[in-house]
This record gives C-alpha cells, sequence and structure tokens, in this order.
C-alpha cells in the first residue's frame, strides 16, 4: 500500500502552506494558512484573550455548501484545541486556514463527508507547522470503513465506502489521546472497540505486547505520525542546508 | 557539537542539548516553553517545543531556541529593527504598516533625530521608514510602537529615521534574519557567513559603479538604494533585488549565489 505523499511550504505568499495526497482515496488536498492576522469586526471576540481559528474549506468544482460548513465546525473544534492562542501576537487575531480540494472524487450533496476528513486534517496541520503557529502537539487521522462481512478496511476509496456499513475517523495526538472520533452508520461497541485499536496501530505503529511502540525502521515509517515526523524534518533540512553543511 | 535536532511541537528538549553554561541563566528563544509536572518528588520542569525547527544553542549567550521555517509572518519583537510604510498621519502618530492584515504601527511624530514641534519630518502616505520596535503592549490587541531613535541618546543609531530614494523588496523573515545575521557577526571569515556571499560578490562586481546601499528590516523586506550609479541606478536596484530574492526562493547554495550574480548582471547589461 502507497503512503500519503506531503510537501511544506509551497506557496509563496502565504505565511504556511502544505499539500497532501493520499493514494487510497484519491484525494489530493492544498492548505494555507495566514497567522495572526487582525479579523474585520472581531475586536470583541467572545474569548478576548484567545486566537480565533477560522477555516474554509473550498471543493475544486462547485461553490461551499452544507458539507463544507459541516467539516469547517469538525476541523475548527479539533484544530482551536490544540493552537496555543496565548502566545504573543496571537491573541484576538485570527488563524485562518484555507484548505482547497485540488483533486480527486467530488463529494456529492449527501454523500459523506468523513471520506475527506483525515486528508484534510493533515493538510491543515502541516501548513500550521509551516506557518510557525504555536501548537500544544502534532496528530494524525485515518479513516476506517466496516464492510458488510465484517472487515475493517483502511482508507476505503469513495465508492467502497458508499457500500461499507458503518465509517469512523479517529485523531490520536502525538502522546496517544484520542482528539476527535466521527462514526458514521450502524455499528457495535464491540466493532467500534475494534476500530478504535486499529486506528490506533495506524496512527502510532504497532504496539507490541508490553505497551511499547516498536522502533525498528519499517513501522515507525508506517506510521502515520511518523509520516508527519519526516515530512516536516526533511522541509527542516532542506531549508536549513546552509547551516547543517557547515557542522 | 551533537547532531541537529529537528524538533516538533509537544517534544520535549532533551537535556543534554542544552547548554552548559551556568554562570547566567538559561533563556528560552521563540518556539520553546516551560511546563512544570508536579511529581512524587517536587515539580519537575520540562521544555517542550510549540514549533517546528531546528533546535539551535548558543553557549556563550546560554540560550536555547527553535529555528523554525523561514516564510513565516513576521511578530514585532522589542528591539527589532523593521522596514515601515507609513499609511497616514494624525495629530501625535504616523500610522505605520509593518506586515499585511495585522494592525497599523504607531511612530511618534517627534520620535525623530532632532525632532521638535517646529522642526520635524512631514512624511507622506507611502514613504518608508527604518524603525526600531519599542513597544508592543501588554495583553490583547496591544498596539505596536515604534521609534526612529534611541531613547537613551537620542540619537539615530543605526541608520534609523526616513529612507529616501530607492527602492524596497520582499523577502521571508527567515532570510531577513539571515541577512542581518551575517552582517553582525565578526568579520574573521567574511567569507559565507550564514551560507551567504550574495552581498559580498555583489560589492566586489558593483565597486565600479559606484556601489549600493541596503538596509534589511526584520518584517522581511530589504531597501535598496544606488543614487551614486547616475543613469544605471534603477538597473542597478533591480539586479540587487533579484538577487536576493532569488537567493531566498531558491534556497541557494554559496556556490550557485556567485553564478546568479554573474547571470543577473550580465542579463542586465551592467558588468560585460
Amino acid at each position: 500500500m502507497f503512503g500519503p505523499i506531503a510537501s511544506l511550504s509551497q506557496l509563496n505568499r502565504a505565511d504556511g502552506s502544505a499539500s497532501y495526497k493520499c493514494p487510497a482515496t484519491g484525494y489530493s488536498i492544498l492548505g494555507a494558512v495566514n497567522a495572526p492576522i487582525e479579523l474585520p469586526a472581531r475586536r470583541d471576540a467572545l474569548k478576548p484573550e484567545e486566537a480565533t481559528v477560522e477555516v474554509f474549506v473550498k471543493p475544486g468544482t462547485t461553490t461551499a455548501g452544507v458539507g463544507e460548513r459541516y467539516v469547517e465546525g469538525i476541523l475548527r473544534s479539533v484544530l482551536g484545541k490544540i493552537v496555543l492562542g496565548r502566545e504573543k501576537g496571537f491573541p484576538r487575531r485570527g488563524v485562518v486556514i484555507t484548505l482547497a480540494i485540488v483533486g480527486g472524487e467530488n463529494v456529492e450533496r449527501g454523500d459523506s463527508y468523513l471520506t475527506i476528513l483525515p486528508a484534510l486534517l493533515h493538510a491543515a496541520l502541516l501548513a500550521m507547522i509551516s506557518a510557525s503557529v504555536p501548537l500544544s502537539m502534532t496528530f494524525s487521522a485515518t479513516l476506517l470503513g466496516v464492510t458488510k462481512s465484517g472487515d475493517i478496511v483502511r482508507d476505503p476509496s469513495p465508492t467502497a465506502a458508499k457500500a461499507a456499513v458503518s465509517l469512523h475517523v479517529f485523531a490520536f495526538s502525538s502522546k496517544n489521546h484520542l482528539l476527535l472520533n466521527e462514526s458514521e452508520g450502524r455499528f457495535e461497541f464491540d466493532t467500534w472497540e475494534l476500530v478504535r485499536e486499529r486506528a490506533l496501530s495506524i496512527c502510532q505503529g504497532v504496539i507490541s505486547s508490553d505497551g511499547d511502540v516498536t522502533m525498528d525502521e519499517g513501522t515507525t515509517s508506517a506510521s502515520l505520525n511518523g509520516f508527519i515526523r519526516e515530512t516536516v524534518e526533511d522541509q527542516v533540512y532542506s531549508d536549513y542546508a546552509y547551516k547543517l553543511d557547515s557542522i | 557539537m551533537s547532531a541537529p535536532l529537528v524538533l516538533l511541537p509537544s517534544d520535549e528538549v532533551p537535556q543534554d542539548h542544552l547548554p552548559t553554561n551556568s554562570s547566567n541563566p538559561l533563556r528560552l528563544g521563540p518556539g520553546l516553553r516551560i511546563l512544570s509536572q508536579p511529581s512524587s518528588k517536587g515539580t519537575n520542569h520540562v521544555l517542550t517545543a510549540t514549533q517546528a525547527g531546528l533546535l539551535t544553542t548558543d553557549a556563550k549567550r546560554n540560550t536555547v531556541s527553535i529555528l523554525s521555517f523561514p516564510n513565516r509572518r513576521y511578530i514585532p519583537t522589542v528591539n527589532d529593527f523593521v522596514i515601515a510604510q507609513i499609511h497616514h498621519s494624525s495629530v501625535d502618530f504616523f500610522h505605520c504598516m509593518v506586515t499585511p492584515h495585522t494592525a497599523h504601527a504607531l511612530l511618534g511624530q517627534l520620535s525623530f533625530e532632532g525632532a521638535s514641534k517646529k522642526t520635524r519630518p512631514m512624511l507622506k502616505q507611502g514613504e518608508l521608514v527604518y524603525a526600531r520596535v519599542q513597544s508592543v503592549g501588554v495583553g490583547a490587541g496591544a498596539e505596536v510602537e515604534l521609534t526612529c531613535v534611541n531613547p537613551a541618546t537620542g540619537k539615530a543609531d543605526g541608520g534609523l529615521g526616513p529612507l529616501t530614494g530607492g527602492m524596497v523588496f520582499d523577502v521571508s523573515t527567515g532570510m531577513a534574519a539571515r541577512l542581518i545575521r551575517a552582517s553582525s557577526s565578526s568579520a574573521e571569515n567574511t567569507d559565507a557567513i550564514e551560507g551567504l556571499v550574495v552581498l559580498s560578490e555583489l560589492g566586489k562586481k558593483l565597486e565600479s559603479l559606484g556601489g549600493f546601499e541596503i538596509a534589511v528590516g526584520r518584517n522581511g523586506k530589504v531597501w535598496v538604494d544606488c543614487s551614486n550609479a547616475a543613469e544605471s541606478a534603477v538597473k542597478v536596484t533591480i539586479a540587487i533585488g533579484r538577487c536576493l530574492q532569488e537567493t531566498d526562493q531558491q534556497n541557494l547554495h554559496p556556490h550557485d549565489q556567485k553564478k546568479l550574480v554573474t547571470k543577473i548582471l550580465r542579463d542586465m547589461k551592467l558588468v560585460s
């Protein structure tokens, strides 16, 4: 199975940007972040001592509708929790995240928006890291579908997702905390527990029986948190090549 | 020197990477915070990263900080030198733009060298000043204040004041910081400080045309002026700006920077 492909700081004029492509579902997202900027008419925000996180999702072919509003709400609540909005320069300002869906199948009106949620989450996180927005932690997210026969499928394609009995999106922080759980369809608690364990192993790498994360080369690069780390490290090494060459 | 260490938000700074100088207290730079964890034997203090980047330490000044991505937005910090553009003026202040999409910074009408009620610079909309950040205020939504004099001496140290003539170019904030570090570090190894040879190379090649003057603002602006070059002044200015911007965008190595300078000067028919 091919892993996702991502790169950072592709746009010149945004403060931070990232592109993210998930080959399994076919979605490709371009994310841009501007922070901290002045939001018009937000001087008396509900929480004046914190930054306001704004998320905009732009579909490739149409204007944003109800589905985009729904997913924007989910993204805003997850990302708003990990942004440290009280750092210098951030209170009363805005962190504006724009995510454009530049590739993959259209999400039709009435289709489940969960299929694209992990790609949006990863693109938003990488773009915020690239804009140096202070964060309390990083995370990674995965989509799992449960088929009629009870199999758990990782990253089902949009057609497979339509046929699935239930769909689940999980996000785990870099410290193994469950950050987000969105589930759709009919499922029992035992199924959910199995799916959660599978999602944790995808995000964190394989966990052996004694509770330690096995650290050999194959599993760390296969885990999604490891993937986020590698993407960021690659960008730092290329940006600071002039500094690292001299060491 | 230990191997370069890249940290992500929530990563802890390992003890063995901290500078071991104990004569003055450890100072935290941007991108790091201290967290206290209560444990059985008193509280534990750990340093964790809030931004992704390269961990750098300075043993002499006993500081530790994170070098984050160069394309980030500039956040005003006290004592930084910036290039600001006048937006409009009011009775007591000039309202200046330091970064786009943020509130205007205030520059006092009288905070120039030798300014009094009668003699003070009459700056118009769009004019540029080289200023120092005097205060960033406390709390949410506070205003940033700039000054063009050193309040202790009343003099315009380091070229502060209105910038007349020339042209301003946008570079990334990381490149601006690099240019400032390169110019302030000691002249013992003048070539390839911070991997930058583009300015010294330009200086060598353009000496015959009368040289040039630049000012670097921490907010990612570089002001270039070469009024000595007479009729080719515009060409020289643009050539310098292009060299700096391309070095920044393509992240060129010192070897490629020299090639770029030669190529651009030849393209602009400045040096045969």
